[in-house]
């Protein structure tokens, strides 16, 4: 009981976890982390703050993060470790997905704290996409975590010593293979940082009718975001700018939701916005429930008065 | 090729009241094939029919998923047959119990050569199902899929992550989660959704299955010790009529700055 926890990161590639180096300091045991990925990405995790770094190796260019799945499940249990933290990304999910299959412990989703309580592993979860929320313990096996992944992680002060890196020899599962790769321009644009988002949805009627949303955020300096289907079923918007449990969260001063209907699906991705506004046609539209302001019309007319209000 | 799609008969949270006391209660909320599952539906028709392959759906839950309306619902959507596993006592099961079962299932089909999910689930929405399941078939397990082509049998699929594209070719079976904007599914019209009626259903029973090999036999691995509403009522709901777009747009500016939101 008195041994220090052991808590096991699982890296995917991608030295984008701040999150869940995070979530592994604050169980305040000895933490190691299993990585997958280039040598470089072992060594940005090693300097922030874990104990050990277990390395599975240049991978081949062929060779995607979800073939070391079954290796990375059998490091990871080998050290018996007390809690497994991974990303809530595809390739996190598949490691962490390996490690539930290899222990019967549950997938935890949706985590906001992890604790040690009596020798015990307690967590905080929202589910149901952030509806409700709940406080586990965990009694048998690992908990197993995915969290969201955060920024990358960059080497530590001076104070956090660099921890060493162990590559180990694993086969990565054949039956899949990277046969082409080519590169993606999309759009860089930090919503998290824009302080307001004006976010368009389903009640626009044409992909020409943006230019109206354009010139109100531009009246307001804001950033443009919106619902999923706007950017994936329309794809009108590109798909960095959706909001929600499976788009992006954001916290803006303020956010304006046109033409959006508000289901929680969306609305968890600005549930910490300070202010919310919403302009729909139809006054039983779920968003009016979740809003500070809520304009009651058609916005082909308030959008532009919006707009030629604010440059007054 | 022998496809199987995972579906699951879920209800969607939007519909849930959550108690004061954190608990929540579906009772409103009407279940149905999940929001994004007929996505994989459709991929699956097209990849059967591209190879002359036979597709069959495939669900585990509680015993609703096999009423006659939750079969049809599933059935007209380019099915050819169905596998249900349904038993009360999986109700409440996290993706791990709902992954082992699911490949104890997988496993009876036989000569299965892709199993297809949806990207993530209407009521947990994790995204991890399909992955976990690839992890206990032993098989290869890719989620963001967003486009899946067939040549010779040889199954190639691409995905965008965000700073690339990446064609993957497979070589073996895989379950493979595919995102919304995959395909547009079909719409069942009436002469679909009648003859889901007389497509063949395969009831296995839960008990029989070989499930493995999950430590905790079936049991949580966690014991929930509270339950929480998250605090989401402080908006001030103030609503405005737009009946005259400049008086609206007038009183909402001024609003806003008066609270200091602008
Ligand atoms: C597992 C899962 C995950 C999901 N993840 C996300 C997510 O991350 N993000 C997300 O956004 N969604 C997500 N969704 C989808 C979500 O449930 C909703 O379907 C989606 O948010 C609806 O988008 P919308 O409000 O633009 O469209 P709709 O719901 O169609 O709403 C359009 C609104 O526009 C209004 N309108 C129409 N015309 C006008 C007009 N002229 N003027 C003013 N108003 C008008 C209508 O009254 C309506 O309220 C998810 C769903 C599931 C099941
Ligand atoms: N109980 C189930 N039965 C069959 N398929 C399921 C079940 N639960 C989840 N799935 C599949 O896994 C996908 C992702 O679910 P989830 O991990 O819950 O987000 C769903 O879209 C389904 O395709």
């Amino acid at each position: 009981m008195n041994d220090p926890i052991q808590t096991c990161v699982v890296v995917a590639g991608d030295p984008a976890v701040s999150n869940l180096t995070e979530i592994a300091r604050s169980a305040s045991g000895h933490t190691l982390a299993v990585v997958v990925g280039p040598r470089t990405v072992a060594d940005a995790i090693a300097g922030a703050g874990v104990h050990e770094v277990v390395w599975c190796g240049e991978p081949a260019e062929e060779t995607p993060v979800e073939a070391y799945a079954p290796e990375v499940a059998r490091l990871v249990t080998r050290s018996a470790p007390r809690i497994v933290v991974g990303a809530a990304t595809p390739a996190g999910r598949a490691l962490l997905g390996a490690v539930a299959a290899a222990t019967g412990a549950a997938v935890l989703s949706g985590i906001t704290a992890v604790r040690v309580e009596d020798g015990r592993v307690v967590v905080d979860q929202e589910r149901y996409g952030g509806i409700a929320g709940r406080t586990l313990a965990v009694t048998s096996g690992p908990a197993v975590l995915a969290v969201d992944p955060g920024t990358p992680v960059v080497a530590g002060d001076a104070v956090t010593p660099v921890a060493p890196v162990t590559p180990v020899t694993v086969t990565p599962r054949d039956g899949v293979r990277i046969t082409g790769t080519e590169p993606r321009t999309h759009d860089t644009v930090d919503l998290a940082r824009a302080r307001v988002v004006v976010g368009i949805g389903r009640g626009l009627k044409e992909q020409a009718d943006l230019a109206l949303i354009e010139d109100l955020a531009a009246a307001l300096g804001a950033e443009i975001a919106c619902s999923r289907p706007l950017a994936e079923g329309s794809g009108w918007v590109g798909k960095e700018r959706y909001l929600g449990i499976s788009g992006q969260r954001i916290a803006p001063e303020l956010y304006l939701a046109i033409g959006i209907s508000g289901q929680l699906q969306h609305m968890a991705g600005v549930r910490d916005a300070r202010t919310v506004v919403a302009v729909n046609s139809d006054k039983n539209a779920p968003v009016f429930g979740r809003c500070d302001y809520g304009v009651i019309g058609d916005l082909y007319r308030i959008v532009p008065a919006l707009t030629t209000t604010l440059k007054a | 090729m022998k496809i199987v799609v995972a579906y699951k008969w879920a209800r969607n949270p939007q519909d849930a009241e959550v108690r004061e006391d954190g608990t929540v209660d579906f009772g409103r909320s009407r279940a149905a094939v999940s929001e994004y599952d007929p996505v994989a539906f459709e991929v699956a028709r097209r990849l059967a029919d591209a190879t002359g392959g036979e597709v069959i759906g495939l669900s585990v839950g509680d015993t609703s998923i096999g009423t006659s309306l939750a079969r049809k619902a599933a059935l007209s959507r380019g099915l050819d047959r169905l596998v249900l596993v349904a038993d009360d006592a999986l109700a409440d099961a996290d993706s791990t119990r709902l992954a082992a079962v699911l490949a104890a299932a997988v496993r009876t089909i036989e000569d299965v050569d892709l199993v297809i999910a949806g990207e993530s689930s209407t009521d947990l929405a994790e995204g991890q199902v399909p992955l976990t399941l690839a992890a206990g078939l032993g098989w290869t397990g890719l989620a963001g899929i967003c486009d899946v082509g067939v040549a010779d049998e040889v199954v190639t699929v691409r995905r965008d992550l965000p700073d690339r594209r990446q064609t993957l070719l497979l070589d073996g079976p895989a379950v493979l989660s595919v995102t919304a904007d995959a395909v547009v599914p079909r719409i069942p019209g009436m002469k679909e959704i009648l003859a889901a009626a007389k497509k063949p259903v395969q009831v296995l029973d839960h008990a029989s299955l070989d499930v493995t090999p999950v430590g905790a036999a079936g049991e949580a691995s966690f014991e929930v010790l509270s339950t929480s509403r998250p605090a989401d009522g402080t908006r001030r709901r103030v609503l405005i009529d737009g009946a005259d777009p400049d008086t609206a747009a007038a009183g909402l500016v001024a609003a806003l700055r008066t609270i200091g939101a602008m």
